[in-house]
């Protein structure tokens, strides 16, 4: 049985990230990594735009990654198992025992916290109910995005791509580069869901038509796709069928949300909050079961590499200073938020009235003008104007706990 | 050109049942397949469920061949070494329905179906606190079972294969000639040749038929769709849960898969012979239907929807011998198609001995069942990694399938090459991200075992290239 402070499970930003943390804290720390090297899905994004707001500078998803595989090279805290899936986290006394696939064995670790760094999954067709048939030409963009940048493959000649998340952008563009055709991108929602920049950059830059408020009604071919339905929608989001028209292709790629992958703790119990599909979190980044962290996007899904980074390191600390010497819980207060707010991350926070938190959280539609602002017992406690919020993009809010009365509430005010 | 007593053309669960019970009996045996696989029409997309037998009319052949089917299940189980869940059937419905609910009853108990009891409120909340609140009573029916109807058929041909017979895949039969007291069956460039011929083709029966100037059978097809839930919904009903029964057919039903997902469907729309879209009208019927039943499910745990064809001929099945020839055919093997299957085996295989088919002393031998790794002690999995590191490998992260399983798969009887093929055998691709992570890993393996390029994996049968 191997023994360490902190399991930190996955070993992509955000575990990265963990590791450095729980290393500041003092802590040893174990990371997790299922695949047969460190970087998570950053390996595979070979685009750039990663680490704006870390490192002011614009790198690829590899490069990112190697500037956090050299933070924690040569860190004698910080161990690092490679091809370890870990299949379960068992609950002991004080702490929790983790047992993963090694690749050549079995390993069991016990620490004394864990670290949820997880990152999160595509949903595939069928959670889109995706109709007729289902040959093959079907990809997710990701598994897509795998198959051209890892193994050097091409998966189709004429390619329709359904959803304008950033991932389903970055691939149209990647697509176009690779010598494939990009017939459209379809968006069932009347605005992408992706970052402004890529609109500009992978679809303008390169000609590829955004079609908004329509969606793909059915899939046609027998052993490879030969083509989609498209169909504008209304504003229940339901199709109108009379506008059906086919657009003859070989390969769909759906960029149609990402899922916390959380299923590992699915046995403990934990706090569960359903707008995020994941579990809820204090402001150290832990679950309702104390010891257990988690952060990035098996948290929250993130559309900045950077923030999960923060995420990351926030909650590696945290785990480890839990490990070493135990966290400051008395006082815990729900922050809560009005309509315009879809969740917070943390949930809770405690009232130390020492120092800040950051907050995050998302809104649930595009907004031109607003303020966002907390409120505690009733008097304004932190406020930033916010021009041009939109859904896809995470915000933040910074508080100084030392102003926190009896309770916390988030607004966002429309201006 | 190869020599066999029996031909069976088809290898849905029909085909499979007559190819075990045949080489069991030391005869020599050869199964044609079309596609690329066994098990790759009506078999692979259908509820899955072995029936009690309360739902035929009695003194049809559906009833008999049900009735007997449900009892040589779990013997075949377990001679199979396949897992069977013998949770019993339900069929529930509100007060007012009761009567509909006894004659079910007396119609079971006219089949000769055992163990059934009528369940009132309270006990019924208590089996499934997932019903409707409007379900007051419900058909209890214990011999009822959920199998894995893809994986059943497989087994029975790997177990026909390790038993001296032959599976021929891709032999999409288009020609059949009398030579002597032989026939020879073509499938364009190949063939074989065999004194007696069973067809067992499913939604190709009466193509197979015209081969031979047998009868057309009146068939018409019915599409079944289904809708897929995760993993995480085990639990959401114990055991598979039916509406009562009308003349269209058993109803939308919500069941548990063998494998803990949860399952909704099917619909029962007419359509063309291989018609498998879905469609959304068919996705808000289900959705509308079993609510009837049960309260409402997890739709964003939906992963995959599929449908199947139902291939239909009258009231009944068709089970013939063509008089004065040594050609049977099976037609219109739908519900409970599955669950005959092993009885209609039993008596065409009869039949063909009194027509005049020799049997021979065998010694069986036993199949080899998958490794499910998932299902292992942590001291059983230590020790099989030492034997095999390939069994420490995970590929498939939703339903933790290890580089060891898929390569079972590769070696298995009868030598499957497509992804889908692979999937039906030992699970990957077939969890909550449907391939989104371990495709690429799948189809590296296949191309490697078999020495190919990755661009000529198929997915499901030739012209399914999944890279380019």
């Amino acid at each position: 049985m191997y023994k360490t402070d902190v399991v930190i499970i996955g070993g992509g930003p955000c575990g990265l990230a963990a590791a450095v943390g729980a290393s500041k804290a003092g802590a040893k720390c174990l990371i997790l990594e299922r695949d047969e090297r460190l970087g998570g899905i950053l390996t595979q994004c070979i685009h750039n735009g990663f680490g704006l707001h870390l490192f002011n500078e614009e790198l690829t998803g590899p490069e990112y990654a190697e500037r956090w595989k050299a933070r924690i090279a040569g860190d004698k805290n910080i161990s690092v198992l490679n091809n370890a899936f870990c299949y379960s986290i068992e609950r002991e006394k004080d702490g929790f025992l983790v047992s993963a696939f090694s690749g050549d064995g079995l390993v069991e670790v016990f620490a004394r916290s864990v670290v949820l760094a997880l990152g999160c999954r595509e949903k595939p067709a069928g959670a889109i109910n995706l109709c007729g048939s289902r040959p093959a030409g079907i990809f997710s963009a990701g598994c897509a995005q795998k198959l051209i940048n890892i193994e050097g493959k091409k998966v189709g000649d004429k390619v329709v791509i359904l959803g304008s998340g950033d991932i389903g952008l970055i691939m149209a563009r990647r697509l176009v580069c690779e010598g494939s055709q990009v017939l459209g991108v379809y968006e069932i929602m009347p605005q992408s869901g992706g970052l402004a920049r890529n609109i500009t950059q992978c679809l303008k830059d390169f000609n590829i038509p955004l079609y908004l408020s329509t969606t793909i009604t059915r899939v046609v071919g027998d052993k490879r796709v030969t083509g989609v339905y498209v169909a504008p929608v209304n504003e229940k989001l339901q199709p109108i069928t009379e506008l059906e028209k086919f657009i003859p292709c070989d390969t769909l790629l759906l960029s149609v949300g990402l899922i916390p992958e959380i299923e590992i703790a699915g046995d403990l119990g934990l706090e569960f909050n359903p707008v995020t599909n994941s579990y809820t979190v204090d402001e150290y980044y832990q679950t309702s079961l104390a010891g257990l962290f988690c952060a990035g996007n098996v948290l929250h899904v993130n559309d900045l590499v950077d923030n999960v980074s923060a995420e990351g390191e926030r909650a590696g600390e945290c785990a480890g200073i839990y490990a070493r010497s135990g966290l400051d819980m008395a006082n815990r207060i729900e922050i809560t938020h009005d309509e315009h707010i879809k969740y917070t991350a943390p949930k809770y926070i405690y009232n130390t009235h020492t120092g800040t938190a950051k907050i995050s959280f998302r809104v649930d539609k595009n907004y031109k003008q607003s303020i966002i602002r907390a409120v505690s017992s009733g008097v304004e406690i932190s406020k930033r104007p916010a021009p041009a919020v939109t859904a896809g993009e995470m915000q933040t809010l910074i508080i100084d706990k030392s102003k926190i009365a009896n309770d916390l509430h988030l607004e966002l005010l429309v201006i | 050109m190869e020599e066999f007593q029996v031909a069976i053309i088809g290898g849905g669960i029909v085909g499979a049942c007559m190819f075990s019970e045949l080489t069991r009996k030391g005869v020599s045996c050869v199964l044609l397949e079309a596609a690329s696989d066994v098990s790759n029409g009506s078999t692979k997309a259908n509820s899955g469920i072995v029936h009690a037998g309360y739902d035929p009319v009695p003194n049809t052949l559906k009833a008999r061949f049900n009735i007997r089917g449900n009892q040589l299940y779990p013997a075949m189980c377990a001679r199979l070494k396949i897992d069977i869940l013998q949770c019993g059937t339900l069929v529930v419905t509100d007060e007012a329905n009761r009567e509909g609910l006894n004659i079910l009853y007396e119609r079971g108990l006219a089949n000769g179906v055992q163990g059934m009891r009528i369940i009132e409120r309270d006990e019924l909340h208590t089996m499934e606190p997932n019903l409707a609140d409007n379900i007051d009573i419900g058909l209890y029916a214990p011999t009822g079972a959920v199998i894995s109807p893809y994986l059943t058929c497989i087994a029975l041909c790997e177990e026909g294969v390790v038993n001296g017979g032959k599976v021929l895949l891709n032999f999409k039969v288009d020609k059949i000639e009398q030579q002597g007291d032989n026939y020879q069956i073509f499938a364009q460039d190949k063939s074989v040749s065999a004194k007696y011929v069973i067809n067992c083709a499913g939604v190709g029966a009466n193509a197979i038929n015209a081969l031979v100037n047998a009868p057309q059978v009146p068939l018409k097809y019915v599409k079944g769709e289904y809708l897929l839930l995760d993993k995480s919904q085990n639990g959401f009903v114990n055991r598979p849960i039916f509406p009562l029964p009308t003349k269209a057919g058993k109803g939308i039903l919500a069941l548990p898969t063998l494998h803990g997902n949860i399952m909704l469907g099917p619909t029962a729309i007419p359509c063309e012979a291989n018609d498998t879209t879905v469609d959304a009208e068919g996705i808000a019927q289900i959705k509308q239907k079993v609510e009837l039943s049960v309260k409402k499910p997890n739709y964003k745990k939906v992963i995959k929807l599929f449908a199947g064809v139902r291939v239909i001929s009258g009231d009944d099945f068709v089970v013939e011998h063509l008089p004065n020839t040594h050609y049977f055919y099976t037609a219109g093997i739908c519900s409970p198609g599955l669950t005959a299957a092993p009885a209609i085996a039993e008596y065409l295989v009869d039949e063909m001995i009194k027509d005049g088919l020799t049997t021979a002393p065998h010694t069986f031998v036993s199949r080899k069942p998958y490794i499910s790794t998932e299902k292992l002690s942590k001291k059983e999995l230590k020790e099989l990694i030492k034997q095999n590191p390939a069994y420490g490998k995970i590929v498939c992260r939703c339903e933790r399938i290890t580089e060891g399983e898929i390569l079972d798969a590769l070696n298995s009887p009868l030598h499957p090459t497509d992804v889908d093929a692979i999937k039906r055998r030992v699970r990957p691709t077939m969890g909550r991200c449907q391939g989104g992570f371990c495709l690429p890993k799948v189809i590296k393996l296949i191309a490697k075992h078999y020495g190919i390029a990755e661009e000529r994996v198929c997915l499901n049968g030739q012209g399914s290239e999944i890279v380019k």
